[in-house]
């Protein structure tokens, strides 16, 4: 659905975006982190249509972003780092406005923005002034507008900024349920448990690059796509000698790491195996007392990536 | 009708300057007006007749284009200024509305109140007629050339609007455009009759030396006063530099709007 070929940009003479490459398939809800100053902002940007690349090609839904503007814009919805709203507005007004403004159809209008309304749960506000909303309600307004003409493809840049935990959690419910109903999300975050929590996968960037974790990958596949393999970390009372020797006896372990009293065993996904691999070690004697799977969280990951430092 | 220009009303009109400024203009434009009619009594010895309808009406007449040249700034170099303050500018880009649609919205907003004040001050304009020496035309033309005026100037503080992100800056520079077009021009022209040796009359003058007035609003409404026959050539010859002025900043604002993604 999104696809970034060797994407640069230039602003008088500081590179921005340098060789940037990205694909995001249709119906993904795609993540991209990086510290601040990497280029996330003007990737989204480009892809809204809002910049024009310096060289390279951006394409959305096969569609040229430069050249086909209009039909970009109209498949996509863009929601900036830090969306504004017109405070002396009606929230009725506010949406009527953008949906004017994205040719939605006049007879549609009225249901459109009563839907919009409802599903951002500000149907009894709607004869409000945008200034009396909390920020989190504004926010909320910003999605329902940017959401008014059906886009096939949302960019969201740092959407969860400056939002408490509650509506962080809302939004976040919010986009799994669009990307349920087939829309594609590209989101940018600083807030990694976020992105962790709801992407499919997430893409490193830095300094205007793509950019690797620790083991070389530069498209982060998370935990909500079936894992290859799973990490255990085992602690037992006593030598690990005889631990070692009980894990060789399942065919799928590798162990990963040895020292004092604790072992890094990989196996294969499936939860028998890590059973199979608990019994082996309870047969053979070894008194454990620690048994349990151990993941490299994206917050890890970043760190070792960036490193150590922690947007 | 245009979105924008719906919005753009809507919202200036809750605005509370949105009756503050007209109701101060009319204030102003009566109390001149009534300062004008007592001068001009006290100097013709006569409470009525033609001169004192003709002093009554160019006394307004200017009164009026100086008003509003001091507020056309105010309406017109915010618009887009105020866009990318509240952070609503990206979200005006990437919808399906053009720049020419965004750029008319906000045109037509500034001016439409500006014809706004231009409307309630008819009826003092008028006052002229009951003393005589001006008919409808005088008023029709002045208040013309004043909207023509205006226009421009209107789509000059666009024009600073697209170029600057603070509104604070963009009002400014559309000041001084305003200053330099009323006062410098004249300031020159004056400069170049006192070094001027070859004759004294207007039309001893070349169209080069005349060039700084044709530029200047005041001298294009004084144009308007003359008989109709005689609007050409200099009442035409500003109305072309004024619509060529707000051509040209037109063309600049939409190629700025074009390009301005990345300030949104």
């Amino acid at each position: 659905m999104i696809q970034i070929s060797e994407l640069r940009k230039n602003f008088n003479g500081n590179r921005a975006l340098d060789a940037f490459s990205l694909e995001v398939a249709e119906g993904e809800l795609f993540g991209l982190v990086g510290p601040n100053g990497a280029g996330k902002t003007t990737l989204i940007k480009t892809l809204a249509t809002l910049i024009k690349p310096s060289s390279g090609s951006v394409r959305i839904a096969g569609m040229d972003v430069q050249e086909n503007r209009d039909a970009v814009k109209q498949i996509t919805g863009y929601l900036p780092d830090q969306p504004g709203v017109y405070q002396d507005m009606r929230l009725r007004e506010f949406l009527q406005f953008f949906a004017d403004a994205f040719h939605v159809d006049r007879e549609r209008q009225s249901p459109v923005i009563e839907s919009a309304l409802r599903r951002a749960g500000l149907a009894d506000r709607s004869d409000a002034f945008v200034e009396e909303l909390s920020f989190g309600l504004k926010q909320r307004l910003v999605l329902a507008k940017t959401l008014l003409h059906n886009p096939k493809v949302l960019l969201l840049d740092e959407p969860a900024t400056g939002l408490d935990p509650i509506a962080r959690l809302d939004l976040r419910r919010e986009l799994q349920q669009l990307n349920a109903e087939g829309v594609t999300i590209l989101i940018s975050s600083h807030i990694l448990s976020d992105l962790e929590d709801i992407c499919t996968r997430v893409a490193l960037i830095s300094n205007g690059k793509n950019a690797a974790d620790a083991d070389g990958n530069q498209i982060i596949q998370l935990r909500r796509a079936a894992a290859p393999t799973q990490i255990y970390e085992v602690e037992v009372l006593g030598s690990i000698e005889n631990a070692l020797q009980a894990t060789t006896s399942v065919f799928t372990a590798t162990v990963l790491k040895a020292e004092n009293s604790r072992l890094l065993v990989q196996l294969a996904g499936s939860k028998a195996e890590a059973a199979a691999l608990l019994q082996s070690l309870i047969a053979a004697g070894v008194q454990v007392a620690s048994f349990a799977p151990r993941s490299t969280t994206l917050e890890e990951r970043y760190q070792k990536a960036f490193g150590g430092t922690k947007p | 009708m245009n979105p924008m220009i719906r919005k753009e009303l809507n919202l200036r009109m809750r605005e509370r300057r949105g009756w503050i400024l007209p109701s101060l203009y009319l204030v102003v434009l009566g109390a001149v007006v009534t300062l004008a009619y007592y001068l001009s009594a006290l100097e013709n010895r006569r409470v009525q007749g033609a001169e004192v309808g003709v002093a009554i009406f160019i006394t307004a007449a200017y009164t009026q284009m100086a008003i509003l040249l001091l507020l056309a700034p105010i309406f017109s170099a915010g618009s887009l200024t105020i866009e990318k303050e509240q952070r609503t500018f990206a979200s005006l880009l990437t919808s399906l509305l053009t720049p020419f649609q965004i750029w008319f919205g906000k045109f037509a907003a500034s001016l439409l109140f500006v014809l706004l004040l231009i409307v309630i001050g008819i009826p003092v304009l008028s006052i002229s007629f009951a003393f005589g020496g001006i008919g409808p035309w005088e008023v029709f033309i002045a208040i013309i050339t004043t909207v023509i005026a205006l226009g421009a100037f209107n789509a000059i503080g666009l024009y600073w609007s697209s170029v600057f992100r603070r509104s604070v800056h963009a009002t400014a520079v559309t000041y001084a455009t305003v200053i330099a077009l009323t006062v410098v021009t004249f300031i020159i022209f004056i400069i170049e009759i006192s070094v001027w040796r070859e004759g004294r009359s207007w039309a001893d003058f070349p169209w080069s030396m005349k060039l700084p007035l044709y530029l200047n609003p005041v001298f294009f409404l004084t144009m308007s006063f003359a008989p109709p026959r005689h609007l050409f050539p200099e009442w035409v010859r500003c109305l072309g530099v004024f619509v060529f002025l707000g051509l040209l900043a037109t063309g600049l604002t939409l190629w700025n709007l074009r390009r301005s993604g990345e300030v949104a």
